[in-house]
């Protein structure tokens, strides 16, 4: 089986055969060697390269949130058909979502605007507590969808950057 | 000892609570909210009742619903725990009036240590240090007057302030008046109200505070101290105990210190007196807390003292069997904060599921939390998941302890800041015990992970989406011993019961 993963905007290629005893696994074309065993539903140990590595690992649909020495990886599994939307849209409009359910403080841009590489956007509050969302991309606003003191979802799309 | 005893808030603080109950034989009463009905505190205790709405002002901080709980449950106490209601007079006073006991101290202390200048002149009359400075608001003239007498560097804050506005550090003289009149300008468009008081600026301060404990006899004496300056927006994140930055001598003057505002208020139970030091070990009176502190578990791990038990205790009328030359201290304790939150986007809450959790053990290792796999955290509330205490002989040791810990620690669901809280233990000036309270503020490539080994993540990855297909095929395995191992750990929120 070949899938494309994608981690924070980076595209690999991955292979794998598994039956029974033995897996093969290659990266990029890089063969990896690898022995397996899933321990529990969401906890793999992997054995390459001499070493012995636990994750966790919890999969939805096409999202993976793997958790490897204190850090989080949310990883997201392409198939060739999807491949190309998607990184069209890394590049060129870049939405920003409200992470979780909170309050519109401030907006710190309007429509037409200039935005550069983190450059903060806007102000969310949620649990007492402000924070700055920043632009992932340098370009222009294209659109703002809310307004200043709205309560908005997790996932809610504020407004969206484009590149072009 | 008590027959049953209602506690008054949720969380990992409430479960504490009832397991030291369950350990005196006292039966537990527990509250919740809509929604808390499945969080831990209610699974543990052996009675529940709802009160009200998620958020903490429909339910937790409504003092009728609470005692109307007492009452029909027929609690003679209530623990109050920290936050919510801990420090509320009000609340102190109509337990008392409805007699059911508040396990804390009086409602004339709390007011008394609730009012920040009040706690200043209670201080200043038992000659507590406290950062010198003028009483209150002054005028251009004393201000010079007073900088003149407490010297250089001061800082200049705004009367009605607050968020930073209004505030002017001055090093030198001559920048003195044009700092003075940007702060008056800045505080009197920012709050209208021009007025601004002048204080000795502590230079690098270390958070430092004394874990008190009295009884209804009179007895007070300290379980030494905590340093507290691992801290991002004023809240603390790492503590331990210990301080590596005092020698015994400031030590037991600080005790002395504590003891005696303690003393001044006829304080009863656990109490923590907080001072902020400077790097010669100066210290200054900063407030008092009146409750037990999140913190309370390194004070624990050095001492084998029991601060929840014996909050209950007092509370009872137990008269303390300690004297101060009784109480010894052993080794070095460490308290991480594990929160759902992103380190990377300057610590902003992140809540959501827990999907899955896996719980560090091991000997030294304690996990005070009420997560479990499957668990919801909930905007509602502080987006603490657990503190991770760990104990060793030497702090070196201790801050080993707790990078391998937090190396088996696996939250996935929601972010957290176990990877932030990994690098700072293996940086050198944290390692070296060169803390104060700018010190993330001074370290910020510690919120972002440095250089990562993709290739596991992938390799993990890739299996995961073939495997999911297998099993979608049909494929099953039969649970493992360490799956029911784990949900063991979920369930006891990570010690093994």
């Amino acid at each position: 089986m070949s899938y494309t993963l994608n981690y924070q905007g980076q595209a690999y290629k991955v292979e794998i055969e598994e039956d029974d005893k033995q897996i093969s696994l290659e990266i990029d074309g890089k063969k990896v060697p690898v022995e397996f065993q899933k321990i529990e539903e969401n906890l793999f140990s992997i054995i390459y390269e001499g070493k012995s590595i636990t994750l966790g690992v919890v999969k939805k649909g096409h999202n993976l949130q793997i958790f490897l020495n204190g850090e989080l990886y949310e990883i997201e599994s392409v198939s060739e058909r999807d491949k190309r939307k998607t990184s069209q849209i890394a590049s060129g409009m870049q939405e920003i979502k409200s992470p979780m359910p909170s309050r519109v403080v401030k907006i710190l841009t309007k429509q037409g605007d200039e935005v550069d590489v983190d450059e903060g956007v806007v102000v969310v509050e949620a649990m007492k507590m402000e924070s700055e969302l920043k632009s992932p991309i340098k370009g222009e606003v294209k659109d703002v969808f809310v307004n200043e003191g709205d309560a908005v979802e997790a996932g809610t799309v504020l407004l969206v950057v484009s590149s072009e | 000892m008590f027959n049953k005893i209602l506690i008054a808030n949720r969380g990992e603080i409430a479960v504490r609570i009832i397991r030291a109950c369950k350990e005196l034989g006292v039966s537990t009463v527990a509250v919740y909210s809509d929604a808390d009905r499945r969080s831990l505190h209610v699974a543990l205790a052996d009675e529940a009742y709802h009160i009200g709405g998620s958020a903490p002002g429909e339910s937790y901080l409504v003092i009728d619903k609470i005692l109307d709980v007492a009452k029909k449950s027929g609690a003679e106490a209530i623990h109050p725990g920290f936050g919510f209601l801990s420090e509320n007079e009000e609340f102190a006073k109509r337990c008392e009036k409805a007699k059911i006991v508040f396990i804390g101290p009086s409602a004339k202390a709390i007011r008394l240590m609730g009012d920040k200048i009040t706690a200043r002149k209670i201080a200043h009359e038992a000659k507590v240090p406290l950062v010198p400075g003028s009483e209150g608001a002054v005028s251009d003239v004393e201000a010079s007057v007073v900088v003149d007498e407490i010297g250089y560097p001061v800082m200049i804050k705004a009367s009605a302030g607050g968020g930073g506005k209004g505030m002017r550090l001055v090093r030198e003289k001559g920048e003195f008046e044009s700092a003075l009149r940007m702060a008056r300008s800045e505080a009197g468009s920012a709050f209208g109200d021009d007025s601004v008081f002048v204080e000795k600026f502590v230079e690098q301060p270390r958070h430092i505070e004394i874990q008190i404990i009295a009884d209804s006899y009179g007895n007070v004496i300290h379980l030494f101290e905590r340093e507290c300056s691992i801290q991002r927006r004023h809240q603390k994140v790492i503590e331990e105990a210990p301080s590596s930055a005092i020698s015994d001598r400031t030590r037991k003057k600080m005790g002395a210190v504590a003891v005696k505002i303690a003393k001044a208020v006829d304080y009863q139970g656990a109490g923590t007196v907080e001072f902020i030091m400077d790097q010669k070990q100066n210290f200054f009176f900063l407030e008092m807390n009146t409750r037990v502190q999140v913190e309370h578990p390194v004070t624990e791990m050095i001492t084998g003292f029991d601060i929840v038990k014996w909050m209950i205790r007092i509370a009872d009328g137990e008269k303390l069997p300690f004297k101060q030359s009784q109480i010894e201290m052993k080794g070095h304790a460490v308290e991480c904060r594990v929160y759902a939150e992103d380190p990377e986007t300057n610590f902003m809450p992140s809540p959501g599921t827990i999907d899955y959790l896996r719980v560090p053990s091991g000997p030294g290792i304690r996990d005070d939390s009420s997560i479990y796999s499957g668990c919801e955290i909930t905007p509602h509330y502080d987006p603490m998941l657990s503190k991770l205490v760990v104990w060793a002989d030497t702090r070196e040791a201790a801050i080993e302890k707790m990078a391998s810990a937090l190396r088996e620690y696996i939250v996935i669901g929601l972010k957290t800041n176990i990877g932030f809280l990994l690098r700072v233990m293996g940086e050198e000036e944290f390692k070296e015990g060169k803390i104060d309270t700018g010190y993330i503020e001074r370290h910020p490539e510690l919120l972002k992970p440095g250089d990562i080994d993709i290739e596991p993540v992938l390799i993990a990855a890739a299996l995961a989406m073939n495997n999911a297909d297998s099993v979608e095929s049909g494929e099953q395995r039969p649970a493992s011993n360490w799956k029911l191992y784990g949900r063991k750990l979920g369930l006891s929120g990570g010690q093994v019961l």
